[in-house]
């Protein structure tokens, strides 16, 4: 296929979306909106795919497309081009493969919904946005459409606007990734300076081609910024770190994801679990090259994704809210695949498996999350929005189907041996056990081998729990509710996400196929991953095994220790007190300075401008008095002041 | 020879001046200004009599022709605010003025000496003076005006 069509990809995402908005002006016509997001991203899923499966790059392992000059100041281009390299078709092909089934689902959800077409253009617009921060061969594009996503996910978690709660957690979605795209920015411009003061020695010219990722991961380059400026270098790969921290929802910045699933149910397993949210990960495997020059970032990375991870899961365990269990296992596996990304700290040479773990963790997740939240989103559907699990249960009599793809997801996330999440999460849990074998970290990572293993069970065992809380046992459901099976609309991409929860992990890990395609045919000697570690596998297998046995058996046997509302499980189901934590120091003190700095404006700044005011005013009243407005009165005046003119002229 | 002439022009500009000051017809405030024009043509004429110059001759033909014209509009102007308010009272147009210092007309009421009301006719007179019978300078009137200053 000619690279130009690669435009296809971010382009008719783009118009679904320009069609979609202007659709949203009719009532009528809206309701036909999810037909151009359908050919949209029916056409991008379609094109990525083909140049996933035939993609042939330039002995540099990668492909640019040219497209077009952004701006141009004098010596400095500003170009926005298309980079295609296998990591890069690995996401765009995970994002709008995923994309498309979830608009094929989602007009049975959101079927009737006053802002149906506006759902969609937004939804168009995101893949749009996600398609070009993904395929862009420049750091300074990608951070534009990095914002961008950031918009469309404030306009969908607040999509239903009119409810204060999804009004106050789009602004907090909002707020927590603008304290991280602030320092992405940073991070940016810092990197630019270093580029551009090495750029005589590497041979470019100025503008925004100093921040290509081809430039800046060239072997040359990374040595002679690493032996240049290794502190400015470690910043700037923090300040990008931050960036993707908060766009992926590590611990700190952690807290807006559970809140942005006040968001319709479709956004939540698209945006919100299945793609943008691993676009932190993204960006760390696309810097890694660099990021391998600052170990401390790294090691950094792996400890809070490891710490997110368990954190996130002891959380999820103790959660009511279907949802909100399913974000915090979010969350809880982008954990993961930070932990992953972090190894590359032990040695540089695991970089290169390091990003295999990640991104092979990140495709399959994209298919068993999204299914998961789906399933949810069925369920709510049926319980009238209701979505808190001690409502109901035994669904399983009322929507066999759901059940099933629920099982299905919720197996591959455990870690069911031979399943997706079974063959990705022990990638991870190899390359960790790799980086341990290393002298630098060695305890560190043997430290987080084990948060890893204790996540794992975790994660089987919260996974299992809501499965079993939701659709085992005695049917309950509340009393206005008729709970019946969904559409086949809505059931058929489900159950193409399910094929690719049960099977993917198995045909892309253990064949060796994604590490044969990102590590490009070249390196071959290199083989693929971290090798299998058979007995971690076992240990791994034993460990979700364990927590499915442990969940079915709790919610059995009613454990009471989960339902307690004092010590541990209280500490979890409050996500320890995180949110408080920061709304007294940081919230509550921010309001309080913003109130001094009110009273000071309307009292200092104020009293200052209305005294100013009040002068004119003061000088106009003496006047004032004089414009009666009679014409006798002004005649009178007239006549006057005539006179008075006319006497000082006879007597000078 | 010239004394007469300028004293009569003299009179009949104070007429006119008083008038313009006092009266609160607006036909009459239109007379008063025609009678200050005329009084002023004279004196052109009589200082072109004076000094063997045509110029104040021409002039004063100048003058007659712009009054001409003016009474024209002014005329038409008469007629359209009595279509307006059915009153001719000058006092009645004082929307121009400062809305703290307005005193306007009490149209409703009665204590006004209003222009005696009648069934299809056309504008009259209204009384002469300022302030008629120190009517705004009561205070004991509950009148718009009074309310205003209060």
């Amino acid at each position: 296929m000619n690279p130009s069509a690669a435009w296809l990809i971010p382009i008719a995402p783009m118009i679904a979306c320009i069609v979609g908005a202007a659709l949203a002006a009719s009532r009528q016509a809206g309701r036909w909106a999810h037909g151009p997001t359908w050919i949209g991203l029916g056409i991008a899923a379609v094109v990525s795919l083909v140049f996933l499966a035939t993609g042939r790059f330039d002995p540099q392992g990668s492909l640019l497309v040219d497209g077009f000059q952004w701006l141009s100041v004098a010596e400095a281009h500003f170009p926005v081009q298309l980079l295609l390299d296998p990591l890069s078709l690995t996401q765009v092909s995970v994002v709008t493969f995923v994309s498309l089934l979830v608009a094929i689902y989602s007009p049975g959800y959101m079927h009737g919904d006053p802002g149906y077409a506006r759902y969609f253009a937004i939804f168009s617009g995101f893949v749009f946005a996600m398609t070009m921060l993904v395929l862009s061969s420049n750091l300074l594009v990608l951070y534009g459409f990095w914002e961008l996503v950031g918009l469309c996910s404030y306009l969908l978690i607040g999509f239903w606007y009119q409810r204060p709660s999804a009004s106050r957690a789009a602004k907090k979605a909002f707020l927590v990734n603008r304290i991280a795209d602030g320092c992405f920015l940073m991070g940016i411009l810092i990197l630019w300076m270093l580029m551009s003061r090495i750029s005589a020695q590497v041979g470019a010219a100025g503008g925004a081609g100093l921040l290509d990722f081809r430039r800046l991961t060239d072997p040359q380059t990374v040595q002679l910024l690493a032996k240049s400026y290794p502190e400015w270098l470690g910043w700037s790969m923090m300040l990008i770190l931050i960036g993707a921290l908060g766009k992926s929802a590590q611990l700190p910045l952690h807290v807006w994801l559970p809140d942005a699933m006040e968001g319709p149910t479709p956004v939540s397993a698209l945006i919100h679990a299945a793609t943008m949210v691993t676009a932190g990960v993204y960006l760390v495997c696309r810097m890694m090259p660099l990021m391998v020059m600052a170990p401390g970032v790294l090691m950094t990375a792996a400890w809070l994704g490891g710490i997110t991870a368990l954190l996130a899961a002891l959380i999820a365990l103790f959660q009511d809210d279907l949802k909100k269990v399913l974000a915090y296992s979010t969350v809880s596996q982008l954990g993961y695949m930070f932990l992953g990304l972090g190894v590359a700290a032990a040695a540089p040479e695991l970089a290169g498996v390091a990003v295999l773990a990640a991104m092979f963790h990140l495709a399959t997740h994209a298919f068993f999350k999204a299914l998961l939240f789906l399933a949810a989103g069925n369920v709510m559907h049926a319980m009238n929005d209701r979505i808190d699990m001690r409502e109901f249960s035994g669904l399983k009599k009322y929507m066999p189907k759901t059940r099933w793809l629920f099982a299905a997801g919720a197996a591959a996330l455990a870690g069911i041996p031979l399943l997706s999440g079974f063959w990705s999460k022990d990638e991870i849990l190899a390359v960790v056990l790799k980086a341990a074998g290393h002298r630098s970290h060695a305890e560190s990572f043997w430290l987080l081998l084990v948060i890893g293993l204790i996540t794992a069970f975790l994660t089987s065992l919260y996974t299992f729990r809501a499965y079993a809380r939701t659709f085992e046992g005695d049917s309950k459901i509340p009393e206005d509710c008729h709970p019946h099976e969904s559409t086949a609309l809505m059931l058929v991409p489900m159950a193409v996400l399910a094929v690719g929860a049960l099977l993917l992990g198995g045909i892309l890990g253990p064949t060796g196929w994604l590490a044969g395609y990102l590590e490009g045919p070249h390196e071959e000697g290199h083989s693929h991953a971290a090798g299998h570690s058979y007995g971690l596998m076992v240990v791994s297998a034993l460990v979700s095994l364990a927590g499915a046995a442990v969940a079915f058996a709790s919610v059995k046997g009613g454990w009471k220790w989960f339902e307690s509302t004092s010590g541990f499980p209280q500490l979890a189901r409050q996500k320890f007190y995180i949110d408080e934590l920061y709304d007294w120091t940081l919230v509550r003190p921010g309001l309080a300075l913003g109130s001094a700095v009110a009273w000071f404006d309307q009292n200092v700044v104020g009293w200052l401008s209305r005294s100013m005011a009040a002068v004119p005013p003061f000088f106009g009243q003496l006047l004032r008095s004089s414009q009666t407005g009679r014409i006798t009165d002004y005649v009178t005046v007239m006549a006057v002041g005539l006179v008075v003119l006319l006497t000082l002229a006879l007597w000078r | 020879m010239n004394q007469p002439v300028l004293a009569l022009s003299a009179v009949l500009f104070a007429l006119g001046l008083f008038g313009l000051t006092t009266r609160r017809n607006v036909i009459l405030l239109f007379l008063s200004m025609e009678l200050m024009l005329v009084s002023v043509s004279l004196n052109f004429a009589a200082f072109a009599f004076a000094h063997q110059d045509l110029g104040g001759q021409v002039f004063v033909l100048m003058i007659l022709t712009v009054a001409a014209c003016e009474a024209a509009l002014a005329l038409a102007l008469v007629v359209q605010l009595y279509r307006m308010r059915h009153s001719l009272d000058v006092q009645l147009w004082q929307s121009l003025g400062d809305p703290e210092s307005i005193r306007p007309a009490p149209i409703e009421d009665s204590t006004w000496p209003r222009e005696p009301s009648k069934e299809n006719d056309g504008p009259s007179l209204a009384p002469a003076g300022r302030d008629p019978a120190g009517y705004l300078a009561s205070e004991s009137i509950d009148s718009p005006a009074a309310a205003h200053r209060g």
